[in-house]
């Protein structure tokens, strides 16, 4: 049995032609599919990562059938939002007063500069997290939904390890941004600092 | 014509089929239709078909610009950018550190100062500013609506107007410390 | 010359128009979108229409159905009551969502109008949305007075005065779809966000004496999409052609599940 490699096949138009010819005469009580498709492949499947189309005119089912809500899931539901706000408003102290202490040059404690990196990371976390839900939905884009997920979480790990890093090795995000800024306000009167 | 609405099954009891066949017909040859004796299923397969065919109405392009929608757009790209950059840095110093790259707040503070030139200092730090003073500012206003106040027309345009002063005036006062 | 100065009389008296029609006529561009489901391999278009404003009622309804009429009979629009009530001629007009028989002509001639159909919907024929989807998922939330034990004499389930004023702002909804079509997130995630006016009537249902599913009804959306795409944007509040608020509406369910 002749078997043709995958790849040059497409070269030789008349190799194919010539093999095929050539199984059907050699082994003729062969059925001649084997001579073309191997049972095992080594093309990668790219099915999975293919956009899903919305349904024809948007409609799903029946005119008169209900809309069907997923499984409820509070963990999705009302607890992210609760989470969500907690954070938020746990932030608006947590930014004013490393801010405040900064501008009249004081520094930052590093517990106090640890819980406004770890707040805000869950913040960003979140409203990362909302915009895959918006823009990269699990309906319409499967696989891709999925890995965008695992992105943040990894993303959002790494970014805990450097908070991590910057708190013991370094002076803190607030002391890194303050250096950033630029340090040379010696001649602004600010908050009472003289 | 009504064969193919299916409705030769339920008529009020006063009409007789033999009358609907004759005016369906009598109709059809006056508006050059005819009638085709058809299933449901086959209906449905014409419709699922001209439903594949329809498009979809602009919206982006042709709604009316307005402080509700252009804020809220305002207030989620400035989160993104402010997250990306905060992530950024965050990541950056995991990364040095797992891989022993060396970074630390010393030598990034030192080839900022020296290789940044100026307008992109400018820009990074207006950006950051501004962005942060609208993101902080329109997230109160968030919060505000959470707890369900201030969400009529009304006060949906004074929160988003006093937000956009607070915006002029606290990113300008970052921007300059 | 007598006979000419008759003639201009008579014309003036007998032209069908408005008593308030001069001699030149105001003429308003109405550009109105356009696509032709027996043609569909056409792209949908803009089709500029000229009506003299002197001559139509101050409703853009009135200028389509004119439109209609005397131009072009193959524009095809809903229309019903043509008094704000059913919830028919709902598309966007100028930009904004809004009842095509409530939304006054803009009457400076020299500005032109643009009438689209209501923003990210399938299109059936020129105005005309596909609600199938909508009302899909009004369906869904159950929409009608569920109780599990009735009064024992047997008459109607009481609701004081106090608790029947919670159901004003929500029973007056029309479910014409300009909120939730004016929703970003409604465009985004049609399929699964259930939008703003669903969302009201979920909401009125909820806040109802007389009803005793609440917790079923709060269940059903104890998950990502259905009421958790609103972000508060209130494009909704500030399209809503009845003065309803669905976005106060929403976030007073969103109070309501927090705690759940």
């Amino acid at each position: 049995m002749l078997i043709v490699p995958l790849g040059l096949s497409r070269g030789f138009r008349n190799g194919i032609y010539c093999a095929r010819n050539l199984n059907r005469v050699l082994a003729p009580a062969l059925p001649t599919a084997y001579a073309t498709k191997r049972l095992i492949s080594i093309k990668p499947d790219f099915s999975k990562f293919k956009l899903t189309p919305p349904p024809p005119g948007g409609v799903v089912g029946g005119v008169n059938d209900a809309y069907k809500p997923p499984e409820p899931n509070h963990f999705h539901g009302s607890y992210h939002w609760d989470y969500e706000r907690i954070t938020a408003v746990s932030l608006i102290p947590l930014t004013t007063i490393p801010l405040y202490t900064s501008l009249s040059g004081g520094v930052v404690h590093p517990l106090l500069d640890a819980s406004l990196c770890v707040m805000l990371i869950l913040h960003a976390h979140y409203g990362f997290m909302s915009c895959i839900i918006d823009y990269i939905p699990k309906r319409k884009f499967g696989l891709w939904h999925d890995m965008a997920r695992y992105l943040l979480y990894g993303g959002s790990a790494l970014a805990f390890y450097g908070v991590y890093e910057l708190e013991t090795n370094n002076n803190g995000i607030v002391d890194l941004i303050a250096n950033l800024w630029g340090e040379d306000d010696s001649n602004v009167y600010m908050f009472g600092r003289n | 014509m009504l064969l193919q609405l299916g409705l030769n099954g339920c008529y009020r009891g006063v009409v007789r089929p033999s009358v609907i066949a004759r005016a369906s017909r009598t109709l059809g040859k006056r508006f050059n239709s005819q009638a085709v004796k058809t299933t449901f299923e086959k209906e449905h397969e014409i419709l699922v078909a001209q439903r594949g065919n329809r498009p979809v109405s602009p919206h982006l392009t042709i709604y009316q610009p307005q402080l509700t929608w252009y804020l809220s757009s305002l207030h989620r790209i400035t989160g993104v950018i402010l997250g990306s950059g905060f992530f950024a840095v965050t990541i950056a110093f995991g990364i040095s550190t797992l891989f022993g790259l060396g970074l630390n707040t010393e030598n990034l503070k030192n080839y900022y100062k020296e290789k940044v030139p100026a307008w992109a200092d400018w820009t990074a730090k207006g950006t950051a500013a501004y962005f942060f003073a609208f993101h902080f500012g329109n997230g109160i206003r968030h919060l505000i609506w959470d707890t369900g106040k201030e969400l009529t027309i009304k006060g949906v345009n004074r929160t988003g107007i006093v937000v956009l002063a607070l915006t002029a005036i606290g990113g300008t006062a970052l921007l300059f410390k | 010359m007598n006979g000419l100065v008759k003639q201009r009389v008579a014309g003036g008296i007998l032209r069908r128009g408005l008593a308030t029609a001069s001699q030149t006529p105001r003429l308003k561009t109405f550009k109105i979108y356009r696509w032709n489901p027996d043609k569909p391999a056409e792209k949908p278009r803009l089709q500029s229409f000229q009506v003299d404003l002197d001559d139509c009622g101050p409703m853009v309804l009135d200028a389509l159905l004119k439109i209609k009429d005397q131009q072009d009979s193959s524009l095809t629009l809903r229309r019903s009551c043509r008094e704000g009530i059913c919830g028919s001629c709902a598309m966007n007009i100028g930009g904004r969502n809004t009842l095509a028989c409530l939304c006054k002509i803009d009457q400076d001639h020299k500005k032109e109008t643009k009438i689209y159909p209501l923003p990210h919907m399938y299109i059936i024929k020129d105005l005309v949305p596909d609600l199938t989807n909508f009302y899909q998922q009004y369906k869904s939330i159950q929409p009608y007075l569920q109780r599990s034990t009735f009064p024992a004499d047997g008459k109607e389930v009481l609701q004081s005065v106090a608790d029947r004023k919670k159901l004003d702002g929500l029973y007056e909804c029309i479910l014409c779809a300009c909120c939730s079509t004016a929703c970003p997130s409604y465009w985004w995630n049609q399929e699964q966000y259930l939008g703003p006016a669903v969302l009201m009537q979920a909401y009125r249902w909820l806040v109802d004496s007389r009803d005793q599913a609440g917790a079923i009804r709060k269940n059903m959306l104890q998950n990502s999409m259905s009421l958790y795409r609103c972000h508060t944007i209130m494009n909704c509040t500030r399209t809503c052609p009845k003065g309803l608020n669905p976005g106060l509406a929403i976030a007073e369910i969103k109070k309501a599940i927090a705690t759940d």
